[in-house]
C-alpha cells in the first residue's frame, strides 16, 4: 500500500476508534451492584437470598462504635450523632440505647392507641385512668419529673413511651450515661440506611454521610468512629480491589511496554500493535452497551484482564515477520493458525454465557466481540500500515542458542504419562475440601474487620446475618397477622433460649384487625371526659389540662387503620417495609433472628407450621447457589471442550495433530489443578474462570509450537512470538499473584502456574522439530 | 462621680476573691464522709398542678457520684443514681431505666449535692456560678447557676440554706416557673401539710 493509503487508513482507523469512544462515553452506565455478578438464583430461598443479600432488613444495617475518650464525653457523642442522622433522610432508624420518645412520627402521634398493646388488656375507664394518673402524680415528684412533664398532657398512660420500648432491640447492650455501651468501652449505635446493602456506591454515600455528620460534631477530636456491616464491607472491598488492581495493573503495563520495546525494538511497531487492542476493547463496551442496560463494573475489570489473550495477535504477527517480507505475506501464513486460535478462545468463552449470570454473559459478549475486532484487525488493517523494513529476530544470537536448547530437550514418551500420574496423585492426596462453597470468599474481607463485626453484632444483639424467618401469607395484612399469631410461639423459643430474640413484623404495625378491635376499645369523648372528671376528683391536675389526650383519643376513633404504605412515609415505617416483601401474589414476612442456639429446634417447628412459617439459612442457600452455578459452569465448559477438540481436529485435519495441541493443554490445566490443591488452596470460581484464560494462552502454545513449517527460522520466530508472549502474561498476572486480595491473588496465581506449565508442556510435548 | 464609680468597681474588684475564698471555706466546712444520710421533705408547686406535691424520705450520698433517694410518704419509691443512670422502683412496678442526661434536675442535684457532702468546691465552681451571701447570726445562702446553657434552660437556679456547717433547704427554680423546695435535716419534720412558697421561704430562713 503506497505511503497516502496508509495515512488514510490510519486516519479512518482512528477516526472510528474516536467514535466507538464517544458513542461509549455517552452511553456507558456503570453498575456496582455485586448481585448481578452472583449466579442466577433457581429455588425460592436463592431467589430470597439474593434479595435479602442486598435488600433486606439486615443488610441495609451498619453497625457503628466511637472510642478514644472516657464515656461521658462518648455518650454525649453518640447522642449528637444520633440526632444528626435522625435528620437525614438517608437513614431509616438510628439507635443509640437513648430512650426515643420520637420514635414515632410526629404526624401519626395519634395512632399510638391503635399500635401500643395496651387497649389489649384494659379499658380507657376511670378504673385505669385513676391508677394512671395515681402513677403520673408519683412520677411528677420523682426524678423522672423533667423527662415527662411536656407528654403529661396530651399522653397522661404514656403509650409513647411504651411504643418506644417495644421498639427498642429486644436485646440491647449495656446503658451507661444513657446509651449504648460495649464492653470494650466504645459507644454503640445501629444504623439502617436507605440504600441496599450490596450497591458500593449508594452506601459509600451513606457511610460518608456518617462520618461527616460525625467529623462536624464539635467535641469530636480524638475520639474515632469505626463502622462495620454489609454495606461498609461491600464498600471496603471495592476500594481495595479497585486500588489494588489499579496499582498493579499501572506497574505491569510499564513492564509490558518495556518488554515490547526491548523484543522489537521500534516503537512505531509498538504503538500500532496497540490498535488492535484498543478497537477490541473499545468495540467490547460499545457492543456491551448496545445490549445491555448497564454494564457491570466487574465485567469490565475481568474483560480486559481476559483480553490479553489478544495482545498475542499483533506480537505473533510481529515476531514472525521475514527481513524484506511484506507485512501482508507474514499475516497471511500465519492467518489459519491464527483463526483456529480464535476461534478456539471465543469458543471457551462461551461458556461464560452459558452460566446464566448476567454478569458473566456481559464477559462472554465482551471478550467475544473483542477478540474477533482484535483478530481481525491484526489480519485486515494492521499489516497495511506495519514499517515495511524490519528486523527478523530469526537471525537473533540469543534465539538461535536459545532454539538449539529446546530442540535439544529430551522429548521423551513417558513425559505426558508421568505429567499425568503426578497430577492424579496429588488430587488424590490433596487434603480439605476440593471446592469453596463459600460465597463470603468471592468477596473477600479482611479477618480483623469480621472479628469486629461479630464483635459488635454479638454487643448489639443485632440480628443474625445467617438465619431469616421467612412468614407467608397471601396479603400484606394476612403477613401480620399471622405474624401476630406466631408472637407466643415464637416467645417460648426465646424462653427456652433456642434463640436470643426475634424480629417480628408485627412489633412495628399490628393487622388492620388488631387495630380496629383496639379502636373499638376507645371511648367516645363524653364517655371519657365523664371518666377523666370521675378520676380526677381529689387529684391536684389543672382541669381541662388533659383536653390534647381527649382530642387524641377523639381522633384515634375516627383514623383508618395505619397500613404499612400510609406507615412508610415515616422512617419507622420504612423499617417495617424491608420486611414486608411481595412474590407474584403472595407476600412474605422477614423476621430477622439474634443468637440462634438451636437451629435444629427451629426448624422443626417451622416444618410443623405446614409451610406457612419457614427457617431460611441463608448460608445454606448461598452455598448451594454456588454448587448449582459451579454445576453449570462445569457443563459448560464440557461441552466447550467438546466443541474444541471438533474445532482443533478440523482445523488441523489430523487426530494426531489435534493430539499434539490437545493433550499439553489438557494436562497443563488439570496440572494446574493438582498444584493449587496440593499446596491447600480450595478452589472457587475464580480459579475456574482463570483456568480457562490459562488454557486459553496454553492453546496458542501448543499450536504454535506443533506447527512444523520446516524452516528452522520460522521455528525461532515461533519461539520468540511465544517467549514474549509467555514474559508478558507472566508479567501482567505474576503482578496480580502478589496481591494481598484472594480474588486477585486466585486469578493472578492460576493464570500465571497455568502459563509456565503450558509453556513447559508444549514444548516438551512438541513433534521434535528436525534440525537444521 | 467618676471617682466614686471608679471606687466602687474597685471595691467590688477587691471584694470578689474574698467573698469566693469564704464560699470555699464553707463548701469545705459541709463535707462530711460517706455515706451520708439526711431526712428530707419535698415540695413541689407545678403549673400543671392545683397544689403542691410533697413527699418525704431520705436523701444518702452513697460516695463518689452515687445518690440515693428514698421516699417514704405518700408512696414508697428508691431512685438510685449510678454511672449515668437512673433506676426508679415502686413496689409492685417493674424498675423503670433512664439516663441522667435526659433528667437535667437530677443531673444538677448530683452536681451541687455531691459537691457540698463531698466539701468539694473545686467540683462545685466547675458545675455552677457561685454566690455566696451571709449574716451575723450564722446564717448563709449559696446561690448556684448552672454554668451549662443545656442544663441552665431547664434549671435556672438553686439556692441552699444553711446554717454553721448544716445545709438546711434547697430551693430549685425551674425554667418554667415550677419550683421544687426541699427541707432538709431537722427542718424535714416542719414540713407543713399545705405548703405556700413563702410559707416554706420564711421556714428556710428561720431560726
Amino acid at each position: 500500500m503506497r505511503r497516502g493509503g496508509q495515512v488514510l487508513l490510519l486516519v479512518a482507523w482512528l477516526a472510528t476508534l474516536a467514535g466507538l469512544g464517544a458513542l461509549v462515553a455517552q452511553r456507558l452506565r456503570i453498575s456496582t451492584d455485586l448481585r448481578s455478578f452472583m449466579p442466577a438464583p433457581a429455588t425460592p430461598d436463592q431467589r430470597l437470598l439474593m434479595e435479602q443479600v442486598g435488600e433486606g432488613p439486615g443488610s441495609r444495617l451498619l453497625l457503628l462504635a466511637i472510642a478514644g475518650k472516657p464515656g461521658a464525653p462518648l455518650a454525649e457523642l453518640s447522642r449528637q450523632l444520633a440526632a444528626a442522622l435522625r435528620k437525614d433522610s438517608h437513614y431509616t432508624q438510628v439507635l443509640n440505647g437513648s430512650f426515643d420518645i420520637g420514635a414515632l412520627d410526629a404526624r401519626l402521634l395519634p395512632y399510638r392507641y391503635l399500635l401500643s398493646p395496651t387497649l389489649d388488656s384494659e379499658r380507657m375507664d376511670a378504673g385505669f385512668l385513676r391508677d394512671q394518673l395515681q402513677q403520673r402524680l408519683e412520677d411528677l415528684s420523682s426524678p423522672a419529673a423533667s423527662l415527662l412533664k411536656p407528654l403529661l398532657p396530651r399522653d397522661p398512660t404514656l403509650e409513647v413511651l411504651k411504643l418506644a420500648e417495644r421498639w427498642t432491640p429486644p436485646k440491647s447492650p449495656e446503658i451507661r450515661d444513657g446509651v449504648w455501651f460495649s464492653a470494650q468501652d466504645e459507644a454503640l449505635l445501629l444504623v439502617q440506611t436507605q440504600a441496599p446493602g450490596f450497591d458500593p456506591d449508594a452506601q459509600a454515600i451513606a457511610i460518608d454521610g456518617i462520618q461527616r455528620a460525625f467529623d462536624r460534631l464539635p467535641d469530636h477530636a480524638g475520639a474515632t468512629l469505626t463502622l462495620s456491616g454489609p454495606g461498609y464491607f461491600s464498600v471496603v472491598v471495592n476500594a481495595q480491589t479497585r486500588g489494588q488492581a489499579e496499582w498493579i495493573g499501572r506497574v505491569s503495563t510499564v513492564g509490558f511496554i518495556l518488554l515490547l520495546l526491548l523484543a522489537y525494538r521500534s516503537v512505531g511497531s509498538l504503538l500500532l500493535s496497540a490498535l488492535p487492542i484498543a478497537s477490541a476493547a473499545l468495540a467490547g463496551i460499545a457492543v456491551l452497551v448496545l445490549l445491555f442496560p448497564q454494564v457491570h463494573g466487574i465485567t469490565l475489570a475481568f474483560g480486559f484482564t481476559l483480553l490479553g489473550v489478544a495482545q498475542e495477535y499483533p506480537i505473533r504477527v510481529l515476531s514472525h515477520r521475514r527481513a524484506g517480507e511484506n507485512a501482508l505475506q507474514s499475516v497471511r501464513d500465519l492467518w489459519p493458525l491464527l483463526l483456529t486460535a480464535i476461534a478456539s478462545a471465543c469458543i471457551a468463552y462461551l461458556a461464560f454465557y452459558a452460566s446464566g449470570v448476567n454478569g458473566l454473559r456481559q464477559l462472554a459478549v465482551f471478550t467475544i466481540t473483542g477478540l474477533l475486532v482484535a483478530g481481525f484487525s491484526t489480519r485486515y488493517l494492521l499489516p497495511h500500515l506495519l514499517p515495511v523494513r524490519v528486523r527478523d529476530v530469526a537471525d537473533m544470537r540469543w534465539l538461535i542458542a536459545a532454539r538449539r536448547l529446546v530442540d535439544a530437550l529430551p522429548r521423551p514418551r513417558w513425559v505426558p504419562l508421568a505429567a499425568a500420574s503426578a497430577t492424579v496423585s496429588m488430587l488424590a492426596f490433596a487434603q480439605g475440601p476440593f471446592w469453596q462453597n463459600d460465597l463470603a470468599a468471592l468477596t473477600p474481607l479482611p479477618t480483623d474487620l469480621l472479628q469486629r463485626d461479630a464483635r459488635l453484632r454479638e454487643a448489639l444483639g443485632a440480628p443474625d446475618v445467617r438465619y431469616l424467618l421467612i412468614l407467608e401469607a397471601d396479603s400484606e395484612q394476612g403477613v401480620l397477622a399471622l405474624s401476630e399469631r406466631l408472637q407466643p410461639a415464637v416467645d417460648g423459643w426465646i424462653a427456652r433460649r433456642a434463640v436470643d430474640a426475634v424480629e417480628l413484623p408485627s412489633r412495628y404495625l399490628p393487622s388492620e384487625a388488631v387495630q380496629r378491635a383496639r379502636q373499638q376499645r376507645l371511648p367516645d369523648r363524653a364517655t371519657l371526659e365523664q371518666a377523666l372528671a370521675e378520676t380526677q376528683q381529689g387529684m391536684p391536675f389543672q382541669s381541662g389540662l388533659f383536653t390534647p389526650f381527649v382530642d387524641d383519643v377523639q381522633q384515634a376513633r375516627q383514623l383508618p387503620p395505619l397500613t404499612p404504605a400510609r406507615f412508610a412515609m415515616s422512617p419507622l415505617g420504612q423499617r417495617l417495609a424491608a420486611m414486608l416483601v411481595r412474590r407474584g401474589d403472595r407476600w412474605l414476612g422477614l423476621g430477622t433472628l439474634s443468637g440462634v442456639h438451636d437451629v435444629a429446634a427451629l426448624q422443626q417447628w417451622a416444618q410443623a407450621s405446614g409451610g406457612a412459617v419457614r427457617v431460611l439459612d441463608l448460608k445454606g442457600a448461598a452455598e448451594s447457589l454456588v454448587v448449582d452455578y459451579r454445576t453449570r459452569i462445569l457443563h459448560a465448559l464440557l461441552a466447550a471442550a467438546l466443541l474444541l477438540v471438533m474445532t482443533i481436529t478440523l482445523a488441523l485435519r489430523s487426530l494426531r495433530r489435534a493430539w499434539h495441541v490437545l493433550a499439553p493443554m489438557t494436562l497443563a490445566t488439570f496440572l494446574v489443578l493438582a498444584v493449587e490443591r496440593v499446596a491447600g488452596v480450595e478452589i472457587s470460581l475464580f480459579h475456574l474462570v482463570a483456568l480457562i484464560l490459562a488454557a486459553g494462552l496454553g492453546l496458542h502454545y501448543a499450536l504454535f509450537f506443533e506447527r512444523d513449517t520446516g524452516d528452522a527460522a520460522e521455528q525461532r520466530r515461533t519461539l520468540h512470538a511465544t517467549l514474549v508472549c509467555v514474559l508478558s502474561a507472566l508479567l501482567v498476572f505474576g503482578m496480580l499473584a502478589w496481591s494481598s486480595i484472594p480474588v486477585l491473588r486466585a486469578i493472578g496465581l492460576t493464570v500465571s502456574l497455568g502459563v509456565a506449565f503450558h509453556f513447559c508442556l508444549s514444548i516438551l510435548m512438541a513433534p521434535h522439530a528436525r534440525q537444521d | 462621680m467618676l471617682l466614686c464609680g471608679l471606687m466602687l468597681s474597685l471595691c467590688a474588684n477587691a471584694s470578689a476573691p474574698e467573698d469566693a475564698a469564704t464560699a470555699r471555706e464553707l463548701v469545705m466546712s459541709l463535707g462530711r464522709p460517706a455515706p451520708a444520710r439526711t431526712p428530707f421533705a419535698e415540695a413541689r408547686f407545678m403549673k400543671m398542678l392545683d397544689r403542691p406535691l410533697v413527699v418525704s424520705g431520705q436523701l444518702a450520698w452513697l460516695g463518689d457520684d452515687r445518690l440515693e433517694r428514698q421516699v417514704e410518704h405518700p408512696n414508697r419509691e428508691v431512685s438510685t443514681i449510678a454511672d449515668g443512670e437512673v433506676t426508679q422502683q415502686r413496689e409492685g412496678r417493674e424498675p423503670r431505666h433512664f439516663s441522667l442526661a435526659r433528667a437535667p434536675q437530677l443531673q444538677i442535684l448530683l452536681d451541687s449535692f455531691v459537691a457540698l457532702l463531698g466539701g468539694d468546691s473545686v467540683r462545685l465552681e466547675q458545675s455552677f456560678d457561685v454566690q455566696h451571701s451571709a449574716d451575723h447570726a450564722g446564717h448563709w445562702t449559696l446561690a448556684l447557676t448552672p454554668r451549662d446553657a443545656k442544663l441552665a434552660r431547664t434549671v435556672s437556679r438553686i439556692e441552699i440554706d444553711g446554717r454553721g456547717n448544716q445545709p438546711r433547704c434547697l430551693r430549685m427554680q425551674e425554667a418554667d416557673g415550677d419550683l421544687a423546695v426541699d427541707l432538709l435535716g431537722e427542718l424535714a419534720a416542719k414540713m407543713p401539710a399545705t405548703p405556700t412558697r413563702d410559707a416554706l421561704q420564711a421556714l428556710c430562713q428561720s431560726d
